[in-house]
């Protein structure tokens, strides 16, 4: 025990002065004391990669040259949208994707989304083929949903975190079936083979997991 | 508890709960501790295991944070909690995603098991039981003869649906809810500890000195304490500088009270509310005599039945608002922090925590060498103060963002300079 005679008061420390006042303390130097308290340790503070910035950097120059091309040579097309729309995805896919901690089926749902609008919104600037909606996003909202419900199947134990998505991603499959009435599409197969799968999806769910279905919305619509 | 109905357990959080996910950064964290020193040093695996144990059995804090479409709530969380080594932070942000979601950390250090919980999942009360809880686990494990004599909740018992609930809501009076506006309270100065340190220093007094010094003084201890942090503050920050404008807000002393106390509930979610003292300190002649009146009064107008329950109903009153109700969580989260930035945490000057007595079944008590609690400190509070005890051990806690010691050296001077004995602990941060 040390002790300072200002404070009047005794400390159990190796430290030499009082935290109190930084007075010197009394009594005899004990190496052997045990801190009550553990030292600091530096934090990893985070730098930002030079890699990442130079990425970044050169992302942004490119985007603004190619958008004074495409404006300066404009002939009624926004053709800057596909390398413009590819490389935000791909930023997007690295973030999101890859080091996001965000669960599987969110990271599925969300990329799927995001992909089928900037294909629809590039198909739209371009030659307004149908592609994207015609055989694009029937056949991506397919593969995400077979994806999902794999995931789910195989890792039964989070199925409750990831429903929510498989949900989302089911309920926008019925898009393309809607755009087949109203005559938007006019490739009726993949979005009647998105809408089938998706039915089944939706079908499987009510009938073997109801109380989870319901269980989820009662927390997420809690008011 | 079978394991299939954990995976539906999920939780409304709680009133007082709901605005600290919104308002906590890594300056403000919102995250308070208390710690457990054994007589023995603390074997990693077997605190694993104790916790692992307990947290069957209260799903309650077995959660992770989720977001609704108009409130965020507890969802079950079926990532494993893992016990980590106790490092420099002193109540440092907790990042979900650092800890497989948990709002909380469980913590060793030689003898020492510290548990960290972020304020929206429980108070001080709460945690007191928990830490109860996993210590008994852990001297069962190490193979102490104990036993829980009703004081402490063990791992075989069932948990009731009381535990959970959100007590605030039951007592909750429409008719008495008028919401008081409050001025905006006096700031501790300092300066900043770098990189969000926070600054810890606890002195260990005799309880039953302090009891009867605070009754010869016809006060609790809490007022006692309370009248002498203001007393503090006022000789070392504003005396013969009420001239500047700075000094001339008020000087308001927080201290949460535990309403399990006053309300019948068992609840082991946040149930408490507050008492604060409230004086502007720009005279010169302010004595250390009048403050003990003051403070004893206003505690004990803030302290009626009436009053707590128009505290408690004036939060609740704002979940009830249907307006806000349905508002989507991703506005209201913003409405919440607007609100609370503008107002919330510049309302006090510091706050005073007095968890009281800590119980421990006295076959456990000679493998218990103390107790310590500490709230975290912020830019606005930058210096807090908790007082808990364990048999004749009563430990007071500051915790600072702020290099400067001058109020905690006065405070305990003013015991020392009475002839009470006082032992300093410190974790030196200007060391660091
Ligand atoms: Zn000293």
């Amino acid at each position: 025990m040390k002790y300072c005679d200002k404070c009047k008061i005794s400390i159990n420390t190796n430290n030499n002065y009082c935290p109190l006042c930084q007075q010197v303390l009394e009594g005899e130097q004990n190496k052997g004391v045990i801190e009550k308290y553990p030292e600091y340790v530096s934090i990893n503070r985070k730098i930002y990669p030079l890699t990442k910035r130079i990425i970044l950097f050169v992302t942004i120059v490119s985007i603004i040259i190619l958008l004074i091309i495409n404006l300066a040579t404009f002939n009624g097309k926004w053709w800057s949208l596909i390398p413009i729309g590819s490389t935000f995805y791909f930023w997007v896919l690295i973030s999101v994707g890859v080091f996001s901690k965000q669960n599987i089926a969110f990271k599925l749902a969300f990329l799927t989304s995001l992909l089928i609008g900037l294909l629809v919104l590039i198909d739209q600037a371009t030659l307004q083929e149908g592609w994207s909606y015609n055989y694009i996003m029937p056949l991506l909202l397919f593969t995400c949903n077979l994806a999902i419900s794999g995931i789910i199947l195989i890792k039964r134990i989070d199925y409750r975190d990831y429903i929510l998505y498989l949900l989302t991603i089911v309920i926008l499959s019925l898009v393309p079936i809607i755009l087949l009435f109203v005559k938007v599409i006019s490739e009726p197969w993949p979005a009647i083979m998105a809408f089938a799968l998706a039915v089944s999806i939706l079908l499987f769910i009510i009938f073997f997991f109801p109380k989870s279905i319901k269980d989820e919305i009662k927390k997420r619509f809690h008011a | 508890m079978n394991k299939e109905s954990s995976y539906d357990t999920w939780f409304r959080l709680d009133n007082s709960g709901k605005i600290f996910p919104e308002v906590s950064n890594h300056r403000e964290t919102n995250v308070f501790r208390v710690a457990v020193s054994l007589t023995e040093v603390i074997d990693k695996d077997l605190l694993q295991l104790a916790v692992d144990a307990i947290l069957a059995r209260y799903p309650m804090f077995k959660v992770k944070l989720k977001k609704g479409l108009f409130w965020s709530y507890f969802d079950y969380n079926s990532k494993p909690f893992h016990v980590e080594e106790l490092k420099h932070y002193v109540c440092g942000e907790i990042n979900p995603k650092k800890n497989n979601g948990y709002l909380f950390r469980v913590m060793y250090r030689n003898q020492d098991i510290v548990i960290e919980m972020f304020h929206s999942l429980a108070d001080g009360a709460g945690v007191i039981m928990l830490l109860k809880a996993i210590t008994y686990e852990y001297l069962v494990l190490t193979g102490k003869d104990i036993k829980p004599d009703n004081l402490v909740p063990t791992k075989n018992q069932r948990p009731s649906m009381e535990e959970y609930e959100d007590a605030n809501s039951k007592f909750y009076d429409r008719k008495n809810r008028k919401h008081v506006p409050e001025q905006r309270a006096y700031r501790i100065k300092g300066t900043p500890l770098a990189e969000d340190l926070t600054g810890l220093i606890s002195g260990n007094m005799s309880t039953q000195a302090m009891i009867n010094l605070a009754r010869e003084n016809g006060l609790t201890l809490t007022e006692y304490f309370a009248a002498l942090m203001m007393y503090t503050i006022y000789v070392t920050q504003i005396q013969y500088r009420g001239h500047i404008k700075s000094n001339q807000a008020p000087v308001k002393i927080f201290v949460p009270v535990n309403l399990r106390k006053h309300f019948p509930s068992n609840t082991l979610r946040n149930f408490s509310n507050f008492v604060k003292s409230n004086l502007v300190m720009t005279k010169d002649d302010i004595t250390f005599e009048e403050l003990k009146i003051l403070v004893k009064e206003q505690f004990e107008k803030g302290m009626t039945k009436s009053e707590l329950i128009r505290k408690m109903s004036e939060n609740v009153a704002f979940e009830k608002n249907v307006f806000l109700r349905f508002t989507p969580y991703i506005l209201k989260k913003y409405a919440l922090k607007i609100g609370y930035n503008m107002l919330g945490m510049k309302l006090n000057t510091m706050s005073l925590t007095n968890i009281g007595k800590v119980d421990f079944p006295e076959s456990m008590e000679p493998y218990v060498v103390d107790v310590t609690a500490a709230v975290y400190a912020g830019k606005y509070n930058t210096l807090n103060c908790s007082v808990i005890s364990f048999r004749d051990r009563l430990k007071v806690t500051f915790t600072r963002s702020i290099v400067e010691t001058t109020i905690e050296r006065e405070f305990f001077r003013h015991f020392t300079n009475l002839g009470f004995d006082i032992e300093v602990e410190s974790n030196y941060v200007e060391e660091y």
